[in-house]
């Protein structure tokens, strides 16, 4: 079943075209990668996604219903976590996630119980009654995504979640994505880091100057692109366009 | 020390320090470039000089100017002295309206850059930064200075001016390293408490600072500086002062006091070199606030009609303005605006009842309608880059409306209750005056609580600079001509009672509804532009 399908949705930023005629559609129980080089349209076309941009042209349902026309719905069931996420940081870990679970109307004990098991299993327990202002960065990263999931969303669309994570961290993370797929939560998800997408993601869809060019698993990329047996790595460069990287270096030596 | 390295350096930090400002493309395009600055600096004595000039000469009456005479030389003296202090004083504003994020100095840890260096760039763009201040009293000086034959002297003030300058800006620069290191400490072992020192420190600050500012005042230190200069020689931050009015008393004085403030101007500068190499990393905070285990927090805040969300929104806005240092500034306007209008009143005559109703209102209501409007239109863009969390989050734009407005609601009747003391304290009006004042306060402030976020909503500045706005500079020149306006037209009905004295009752339900009818079209614009904002979201 297609929990999110969207509809040729295009975007503009004035001049500049985001997101043009995308279209595609994720169903429960899997992890879709949202890959592509800087400036190809992958975070707008998350936000788009989550209803905190409205498109300029096409649709998007979600759970059966439009985000356009009812965002605060769509939000209601999604956890958001956008690329370099700015937190609050006049407050302490705990008020953050204890504003977060308001928002979303947690009742008392669950926010409690919660929010507790997350500080505990990605470290942050002993350190969430300091100001979110003398976190590293990869504390406050893992704030965030205790946040995307704190009200138990209906789909996950997360930005670069593991930027900044330590390994242990990372992992749990991971593991966490997994099982919320288990559980019928299907994750989109966007890396630079072509090991993880694989390892992690069940489909994978290449964006490229705000359009998709390429979908499927990694597998089927691979012959898509008629390199079967090299790296994704290699795939991707050869999908997106990109000239001899040993040709550039060569040329910056120089 | 590489001069070419600290040049850059400065010229690189006066462009951080005007472009935070956000003042414009004249601003950032023009007078970020060390020269060009020098030669506004230059042309405005130029100006000032000429205009000065011509009025002592030709305009103003001889018995004026004569009695100008012999004060020429104080004044002259004065401006070293002011200079340092108003460089010290407007260094530390800087610095506490400055947002946590962009008080470090993290560029230049990685950089090839010594401390000396580092000091060298960051005090001479502190110079170019303030110069318009000595230009400013240099150039109202120079018409009078020549007209009265004292070119010398005046001279011998624009030298030690400068001197004073670079001694204002060394104190700054110590200043940064220390209360960098200090604040660090403070708070890592005081948590909230200290949270809670530091801002009623930065209030005082700012209000002793904005008082000190107003035109009496000035016109007493001034007066001070010159009378006791000679008494305090053995304070080296007089020295330059000293170095002018000795300046007619032959070489040796005026010399010796000359190498004294450059000697001065030498100490400083090594201290601060030695502040910046000690501290040169700022330390990162963290302050625990609370050390008992987590227990969520009660889901509202027991006003009927709020939400949970809506709570949780005003909890997490109280706790940014008492937290954020850059906060402060909006917490010190009510005592400021509290204080100007004490020394006004104090000068009202207590003699007739309605007469002084009448010339209170406008004291009373405008300094609630500005700390209401300052409140409202600001308090949609200080979410800064963190407002993706409001857009991301399940919750209306209404929801978010009533929140701001409950906060800004909530303070502003405490102001008006504040403000309502002081008057009592001042004018003693009747019963049915307290009631009617009180009232007329509560209706002002739902009515710029409401039209405030009206600009909130269409001017709001998300940019997290060295020295946010929050709002855009059209927008809060909008919101607080309009929002001044909307007060007076408010109270323009019980203002007429004057001349109306049968009238009282009619009078008092037009204001009140000119109010209703005020608040309610602005909530409704507010709305309309909220739902406009969530569609097109500015990060």
């Amino acid at each position: 079943m297609d929990l999110l399908q969207v509809n040729n949705v295009s975007k503009g930023f004035g001049e500049l075209k985001a997101v043009t005629d995308v279209s595609f559609s994720v169903e429960s129980r899997e992890v879709v990668g949202l890959l592509g080089p800087n400036g190809s349209g992958k975070s707008t076309m998350m936000k788009l996604t989550v209803g905190v941009l409205k498109p300029d042209a096409g649709t998007i349902q979600m759970l059966g219903s439009d985000v356009a026309s009812n965002p605060t719905n769509a939000k209601m069931n999604v956890g958001f976590v956008p690329e370099s996420p700015r937190l609050y940081e006049f407050l302490t870990g705990i008020e953050y996630l204890d504003f977060v679970a308001e928002l979303y109307g947690l009742d008392r004990t669950v926010k409690q119980d919660r929010i507790s098991e997350f500080l505990k299993a990605l470290d942050l327990e002993g350190r969430e009654n300091e100001l979110i202002h003398g976190y590293s960065q990869g504390m406050k990263q893992k704030l965030a995504i205790i946040a995307a999931m704190l009200h138990r969303p209906k789909i996950l669309v997360l930005d670069e979640p593991l930027n900044a994570l330590d390994p242990k961290s990372a992992r749990i993370v991971k593991e966490l994505i997994h099982k919320f797929r288990d559980e019928g939560v299907p994750t989109i998800f966007s890396t630079h880091v072509l090991e993880i997408a694989e390892a992690i993601c069940d489909r994978l869809i290449i964006m490229y100057q705000g359009r998709i060019i390429a979908e499927g698993t990694a597998e089927q990329l691979k012959t898509k692109a008629g390199s079967t047996g090299s790296t994704l790595e290699e795939v991707f460069l050869k999908l997106t366009g990109t000239s001899d990287t040993r040709e550039i270096v060569e040329a910056l030596w120089r | 020390m590489r001069t070419r390295a600290v040049y850059r350096l400065a010229t690189v930090l006066t462009k951080s320090q005007l472009r935070g400002n956000q003042r414009g493309r004249i601003f950032t395009r023009w007078l970020s470039k060390p020269y060009t600055i020098l030669v506004v600096d230059v042309s405005l004595i130029c100006v000032l000089g000429f205009l000065g000039y011509a009025a002592f000469s030709s305009y103003l009456p001889p018995d004026f100017t004569s009695a100008l005479q012999g004060t020429e030389i104080q004044g002259l003296t004065a401006i070293p002295t002011a200079t340092s202090f108003a460089v010290i004083l407007l260094g530390i504003l800087g610095e506490l309206s400055q947002s946590i994020q962009s008080s470090n100095t993290d560029l230049v840890n990685w950089l090839p850059i010594s401390p000396s260096e580092y000091v060298a760039g960051s005090t001479l763009s502190l110079a170019y930064t303030y110069s318009f201040l000595p230009s400013l009293f240099l150039g109202a000086s120079l018409g009078p200075a020549i007209f009265f034959g004292q070119p010398n002297v005046w001279l011998a003030s624009a030298i030690m001016s400068a001197v004073s300058l670079l001694i204002g800006a060394c104190v700054v620069e110590m200043l940064r390293s220390i209360t960098n290191r200090i604040s660090s400490s403070f708070y890592k072992r005081s948590g909230r408490s200290g949270i809670i020192v530091r801002l009623g420190l930065t209030i005082l600050v700012l209000v002793f600072f904005q008082l000190l500012f107003s035109g009496q005042i000035i016109v007493y230190v001034l007066h001070a500086i010159v009378q006791t200069v000679e008494a305090v020689w053995f304070i080296p931050v007089v020295w330059p002062s000293l170095a002018v009015q000795t300046a007619s008393e032959g070489l040796l004085l005026p010399l010796l006091f000359a190498l004294l403030s450059l000697a001065f101007t030498s100490v400083l500068f090594g201290l601060a070199v030695n502040f910046r190499t000690r501290y040169w990393i700022p330390v990162p905070v963290s302050i625990k606030i609370n050390s008992k285990p987590y227990q969520p927090t009660s889901t509202k805040i027991g006003i009927p009609g709020v939400t949970s969300a809506e709570s949780a929104i005003f909890r997490k806005d109280l706790r940014s303005l008492t937290r954020r240092r850059e906060m402060a500034r909006f917490l010190a306007i009510p005592f400021v605006l509290a204080a100007s209008m004490a020394i006004s009143l104090s000068q009202i005559s207590t003699a007739s009842g309605s007469a002084n109703l009448a010339a209170t209102i406008p004291l009373y209501l405008i300094p609630i309608a500005v700390f209401c409007e300052v409140l409202s239109m600001t308090s949609i863009g200080q979410e800064g880059q963190a407002v993706w969390n409001i857009y991301a989050a399940p919750i209306e734009p209404k929801q978010l409306l009533k929140a701001k407005m409950l906060l800004t609601t909530l303070l502003g009747i405490a102001f008006t209750f504040a403000m309502l003391i002081a008057i009592t304290f001042f004018v003693s009006p009747s019963a049915s005056d307290i009631a009617l004042l009180l009232c007329l306060g509560f209706i002002v402030v739902l009515e710029e609580a409401s039209f405030g976020l009206y600009v909130a909503t269409k001017f709001p500045d998300f940019r997290e600079t060295v020295r946010s706005r929050y709002v855009t500079i059209w927008g809060s020149m909008i919101g607080m001509f309009l929002g001044i306006v909307i007060a007076l037209v408010t109270a323009t009905p019980i203002l007429l009672e004057a001349f109306f004295s049968g009238l009282t009752i009619e009078l008092t339900a037009a204001t009140f509804f000119v109010g209703v009818i005020i608040c309610l079209v602005s909530w409704k614009v507010t709305m309309r532009q909220a739902k406009l904002m969530f569609e097109n979201i500015q990060i």
